[in-house]
């Protein structure tokens, strides 16, 4: 286990005591743990089986043929339809628990004399209701949400990994290494980034990893210049000429003396960092550039929302849940930034 | 200091050639070259609108009609068939005479058809801007005199909704609620269809009832960030010594705010201003396509869906030199507002 130092502690304690933060950033990660576990509640795959006295467990791995239950077909079982037929079957022993919203969200729940979307119902199911093909609201905003998330976290590691390392290595040596990313940077930032990852999304239609790579490409200056400044401050700072007087190698001296002082900058732009990731990823996707048909996205579903503005659960679900969710991610940086700030407004009456 | 701006404006030129080599190699490595891929997506897409005017005035009959000859002529036209360098350096000495080229889809200059959309978002840069000023100054400077206060606090949600959701989202919020649900505004667009057969006040309504939501949205968007922007720099003054002093010495509270505390607290104001320019101009795309007003972010939109990348550059050119203007004339306001500020000695640009 990591030894925290008392600062870190009272910044914690700090952060602890501010309420909003705190419950943000508690449910925040409740809601990323349960979107692991999405399959588990959001899914077309029965969680557990019991036929003629076998128990199955269908979430993860290969799918089970309807043979194996008794039906007649090859293909991947329905889970509800067989739910339906045991409950129909009066006296037999076997049973299907299904997740609580029984729908996977690439499925079209497609009915008779009837054309989706369907509007919210407990009774089906669909408690979101489903999109203009009939897939389930709720199934896609949660898978969304999870590679909403990831991807804005992948983003985040990469763009701070980048940024750390150039912008503390420019703030440290200066000189002509600086000066060259210096107008590099000034080049790059000015680069329209939505219009240029447009441009890029229109030649090559870009999946998860290729839509990452690009953000990055033109993502690591923010960090990059906020890194270089904090470093150029720090190493004028007498601890520093101390530890270097005293014989520390540049090594030492940016790993164990300034990127410890510098580690609040980073932290306290990581909430803000995670909101602009998701709302990116959302916006690419609204504009059809993003991530490729038909990856469940809420960027897809607030395109096909206003298009349809007669069906407002499809707007209503997605605006409310990117809401929510940005508003506990700026909860959390703002919880963050205070308790990371040492400075309290002394207020003058 | 005037050397310091000199340098800046000549720094332009290195980050303005920088940002459109980028953009135009980018524009070119469509697989295939662009032509094909315009054909091929014509012939797919059959007759269908916009075909014909793809290939520049040819008979939209569908791409494979056309000879390898034809096709060597529309190449050498949009300059296809050279390097990249040398038809970039072709299209920058164009563009230094002012010629932004034509428009692959319009078949007209790109210049005009990009001049025709400039009054609708120079409009809506604007109003946004005097209304993001005209409300977030006194807005922030009530709740730095009041602050912890419970109007503070309410204010503070409101603020912070517009500050965690983005604009783009509040705009299909208020477009579902006001123009679908309740149907109190028009849907979008700039005008109603009918626009012209209106008296001179019904046309004033019109305008102003399409502008109601999509201010809203880029309201949202700018107004949390300039009201946080002013209040905590006033609460940084007004903790500040000479305030105190000031107080200290008998001078009312509200004279102290007003007269001391206030002027240097519009400073970081002053360093956002110059960006707005931009934003005046170009708008944003997002906010255009949700409301389908047809200005200068919508024209960038389409043509880059429809691979009109004359109009894609001659966009790029303007939106990128209001950008880096803007950004000098950001720096020209923090010098005049803050005798402090020396730019060009050491540190203070950076």
């Amino acid at each position: 286990m990591i030894k925290l130092n008392p600062l870190t502690i009272k910044q914690l304690k700090r952060f602890r005591s501010i309420k909003r933060g705190y419950y943000s950033a508690v449910s925040l990660t409740l809601l990323l743990v349960l979107s692991v576990a999405a399959e588990l509640l959001v899914n077309n795959r029965a969680l557990m089986v019991n036929f003629e006295g076998k128990l199955f467990f269908p979430t993860y791995g290969a799918f089970l043929p309807g043979t194996t239950f008794g039906l007649g077909y090859d293909y991947e079982t329905n889970y509800r339809e067989l739910a339906q037929r045991i409950h129909e079957q009066a006296g037999t022993d076997d049973w299907v628990v299904m997740p609580i919203v029984p729908y996977s969200a690439f499925e079209n729940d497609l009915r008779e004399y009837e054309y989706p979307p369907y509007p919210p119902s407990v009774e089906t199911r669909h408690f979101l209701g489903t999109d203009t093909t009939g897939r389930d609201v709720l199934a896609r905003l949660v898978y969304g949400f999870r590679i909403a998330i990831s991807f804005s976290l992948l983003l985040l590691a990469c763009n701070y990994l980048i940024g750390v390392t150039i912008g503390c290595a420019m703030g440290f040596w200066g000189g002509a290494f600086d000066l060259f990313f210096q107008r590099l940077i000034e080049i790059w930032s000015n680069v329209p980034f939505l219009y240029v990852i447009m441009i890029i999304a229109s030649i090559v239609v870009p999946n998860f990893w290729t839509l990452v790579l690009v953000m990055v490409i033109f993502g690591w200056m923010g960090m990059t210049w906020y890194m270089r400044t904090s470093t150029y401050k720090e190493k004028t700072r007498e601890y520093v000429l101390a530890a270097r007087a005293l014989g520390a190698s540049s090594a030492r001296t940016i790993f164990s003396h300034i990127l410890p002082n510098t580690i609040s900058v980073i932290v306290t732009f990581i909430p803000f960092s995670i909101a602009t990731g998701i709302t990116s990823l959302t916006a690419l996707d609204y504009l059809g550039f993003g991530l490729p048909p038909p990856t469940p996205s809420w960027g897809e579903l607030l395109s096909q929302g206003t298009e349809n503005l007669e069906y407002p659960w499809i707007v209503a679900s997605v605006v409310v849940a990117m809401g929510a969710v940005l508003l506990m991610v700026t909860y959390i940086g703002e919880a963050i930034r205070e308790a990371f700030d040492p400075k309290q407004f002394t207020y003058y009456e | 200091m005037t050397s310091y701006f000199i340098r800046r404006v000549l720094l332009i030129v290195p980050t303005f050639i920088g940002v459109s080599l980028l953009v135009f190699t980018l524009t070119r490595l469509v697989p295939g070259g662009p032509i094909e891929r315009m054909l091929n997506e014509a012939a797919m897409a059959g007759n269908e609108m916009g075909a014909s005017a793809m290939v520049g005035g040819y008979d939209g009959v569908g791409g494979s009609t056309l000879s390898a000859e034809q096709l060597e002529e529309l190449k050498a036209y949009y300059g296809f068939d050279k390097p990249v360098l040398i038809s970039y350096l072709e299209w920058l000495g164009k563009v230094l005479v002012l010629d932004l080229g034509t428009s692959t889809r319009y078949g007209e200059p790109v210049w005009d058809t990009i001049r025709d959309r400039f009054p609708i978002s120079i409009f809506y840069g604007v109003t946004t801007l005097i209304l993001t000023y005209g409300v977030c100054i006194p807005l922030g400077i009530a709740k730095a005199i009041r602050h912890k206060s419970s109007f503070d606090n309410i204010t503070s949600v409101i603020v912070f909704f517009g500050y965690a959701i983005p604009s783009y989202v509040v705009g299909i919020a208020v477009l579902t609620l006001f123009a679908s649900e309740w149907e109190l505004f028009p849907l979008g667009g700039f005008v109603s269809d009918d626009f012209e057969d209106l008296g001179f006040w019904d046309q004033v309504r019109d305008v102003f009832n399409h502008a109601v939501l999509p201010l809203l949205a880029y309201l949202a968007g700018s107004f949390a960030v300039t009201t946080l922007m002013m209040k905590n720099a006033l609460m940084d003054n007004l903790a500040a010594d000479y305030v105190r002093t000031a107080v200290a010495k008998g001078m009312a509270f509200k004279r102290a705010v007003f007269r001391h505390a206030l002027r240097n607290s519009l400073i970081p104001i002053a360093t956002s201003f110059g960006s707005n320019i931009s934003l005046i101009l170009t708008g944003s795309f997002l906010i255009e396509k949700i409301f389908n007003i047809d200005g200068f972010g919508l024209l960038g939109f389409e043509s880059l869906v429809e691979r009109d990348y004359p109009i894609v550059m001659g966009i790029l050119v303007i939106s990128s030199l209001l950008f880096l203007i803007g950004n000098i004339l950001s720096d020209i306001c923090v010098a005049l507002v803050d005798p402090r500020v020396r730019f060009g000695s050491d540190g203070a640009a950076g």
